[in-house]
């Protein structure tokens, strides 16, 4: 609850922004497309982290959220909500999925906890892919009406910031004190007054609504949607992947970890996939292993003191 | 005004004032009654403790009082109110508050926020009485002697420390009646007697109703006004220390080989 870094993170963060702004107008058709997946990772994994971090309730549940609010932005563009709306639309939908959810399955922990979330997510698609399939009558929606590359830009780099933000501020409240709360000994936070249950639903629905405003952002970029798309569990995956590798418990971590992995994707991606898959599995053992606080937690001394060490070692074989 | 009343066993006058009563409460795990049908009242501003053998289902009876633990039957009134099936921020909700046999303090926050955090919640009811004492997170960490460890993260305190700032946790939710589990084990004989100058302060000068499980039988029944003893899961004694060390059913439960003379 200290104030030591508010104005630094606040300068830092305008400082991105005030770069992430001037892409459009700079950089090439590529760096804007590179730029989106990071905003998109940069928005998911920082809200993942904030409920999911904190609490140490880990949900596999982000593309849930993401494809819900997809699939319902997709449906308010078709009916000429405008983007605004569809993006609301995604956001409140997901919300109120999360709700539902967490009430359900928040009273388990660990393993179980991140189990359910995912069967969830997997029910989750298959009922809207036999929705579409026997009610509809179709397996994916053509878009049509599609906003300019650049609103979709600049609604990413809202979300993001907002994501941002969010964090910086939770630091700063009962709500945030809470969650750190039950992270830390959920029985003994409810025995001083914490009534975790609802603090946990309110958490979980606040991650949701970041993944299914982004989700509704995104899914114009496909210009057409269907269910493996936009409920690819991959999406959750890398969310988790990118807060854990950066660092859950801190505000940068994500942000840092989800640009190096988004241009590690772009990079890789295309010309070897399993080489980009091989990296991601090959960085979160590492980081489980020898960096549990994530990349955030690096700092200069370790590398000086780890780069002593091994002159060190090398001076002694020598002498 | 204290003393005398609360050595009759509950009686009807009792009952209307009780912070906290306990009727025919009993918790069963499996096969296992850990705490059978134990009727017991708790009055604003009253010192008792709570003794027992290891397995008398000390800890177990904290635990259903406290929220943690549903019990299987029996009633559980706060100020006369039922509080079957709610859970333990509904309990420091009525000021009931709590410590834990092993300090379950939150390692990686500061021992200044340990504190805070029992009042940004339950601490902050309407009407929680805030006495000068437990004014602010300062004056806590002043009564129970931690204002110079108040910057340092919980996990580098000392475990007697740490006991210490459960209490102040448990005090930061502004309770009326403050359980407290065997906060003595494993403390130095100074220590001991610090701590039970500590909890007579909370009595004396707070008003705090509080009931202290300890395992030192003698630390205890030198500083409480009534005591409880538990065998089994059963209430075999609700009296003043000096009429439980006579009790001949106690004397042969438990204080048998630590407190009875043996025969000329």
């Amino acid at each position: 609850m200290s104030d030591r870094h508010l104005v630094r993170d606040v300068l830092i963060l305008i400082g991105l922004a005030v770069a992430a702004l001037a892409v459009p107008a700079l950089g090439s058709e590529f760096a804007v497309s590179l730029a989106l997946t990071c905003l998109m990772y940069i928005a998911l994994a920082s809200s993942w982290a904030l409920f999911c971090g904190r609490t140490r309730y880990l949900s596999l549940a982000t593309s849930a959220f993401f494809g819900i609010g997809a699939y319902s932005g997709a449906l308010a563009l078709q009916h000429e909500l405008g983007w605004l709306s569809a993006i609301a639309i995604g956001a409140v939908l997901a919300t109120a999925v999360a709700a539902l959810m967490g009430a359900a399955v928040l009273h388990l922990r660990g393993t179980y906890f991140a189990v359910l979330t995912f069967g969830m997510t997997e029910l989750i698609r298959h009922a809207v892919t036999y929705f579409e399939k026997s009610v509809t009558g179709t397996v994916g929606r053509v878009l049509t009406v599609l906003p300019e590359r650049d609103t979709i830009y600049f609604t990413l780099l809202a979300l993001a910031l907002l994501a941002m933000a969010t964090s910086i501020a939770l630091r700063r409240t009962r709500f945030g004190l809470a969650l750190a709360g039950i992270g830390a000994d959920e029985q003994r936070a409810q025995t001083l007054g914490v009534d975790t249950r609802r603090v946990k639903i309110a958490g979980f629905a606040l991650t949701a609504a970041f993944a299914g405003a982004v989700g509704a952002a995104m899914s114009v970029r496909w210009t057409y949607i269907d269910p493996p798309t936009v409920f690819n569990p991959f999406i959750g995956f890398q969310t988790v992947l990118i807060a854990l590798v950066g660092g859950a418990l801190t505000l940068w971590g994500p942000l840092v970890a989800a640009i190096v992995f988004s241009l590690l994707a772009e990079t890789l991606r295309l010309q070897v996939p399993q080489l980009y898959m091989m990296s991601l599995g090959l960085l979160l053992i590492l980081s489980v292993l020898y960096l549990p606080g994530g990349l955030a937690s690096l700092r200069w001394a370790m590398a000086r003191d780890a780069w002593r060490a091994l002159r060190g070692a090398w001076e002694r074989r020598l002498g | 005004m204290r003393g005398a009343p609360f050595a009759a066993r509950g009686s009807g006058a009792l009952a209307e004032t009780a912070l906290l009563e306990a009727r025919a409460l009993s918790v069963r795990f499996g096969g296992l009654t850990a705490v059978d049908a134990v009727d017991a009242s708790f009055a604003a501003g009253e010192l008792v403790g709570i003794i027992g053998p290891n397995g008398a289902g000390k800890t177990t009876l904290f635990n259903a009082i406290s929220g943690v633990t549903p019990p299987t039957s029996g009633q559980l009134l706060a100020d006369g109110r039922d509080m079957r099936g709610q859970g333990p921020h509904r309990y420091a909700a009525h000021g009931i508050a709590r410590t834990f046999q092993t300090p379950r303090v939150f390692a990686d926050m500061t021992v200044l926020t340990n504190v805070e955090f029992g009042m940004q919640f339950a601490g902050r009811r309407p009407g929680a009485a805030a006495t000068a004492a437990l004014r602010t997170p300062d004056t806590i960490l002043a009564l129970i002697g931690l204002a110079a460890q108040s910057a340092l993260p919980a996990a580098a305190i000392t475990p007697s420390q740490q006991r210490l700032l459960e209490i102040g946790m448990a005090l930061a939710t502004r309770p009326r009646l403050l359980l407290l589990d065997e906060v003595a084990a494993g403390l130095s004989e100074a220590e001991i007697e610090a701590m039970a100058r500590l909890v007579r302060r909370m009595r004396d000068e707070l008003g705090l109703a509080v009931v202290w499980i300890e395992h030192a039988v003698t630390t205890l029944l030198r500083h409480v006004e009534r005591v409880i003893v538990l065998h089994q899961g059963r209430k075999i004694a609700d009296a003043t220390p000096a009429e439980v060390v006579r009790d001949a059913q106690v004397i042969e439960a438990y204080l048998g080989d630590e407190m009875a003379q043996p025969p000329p």
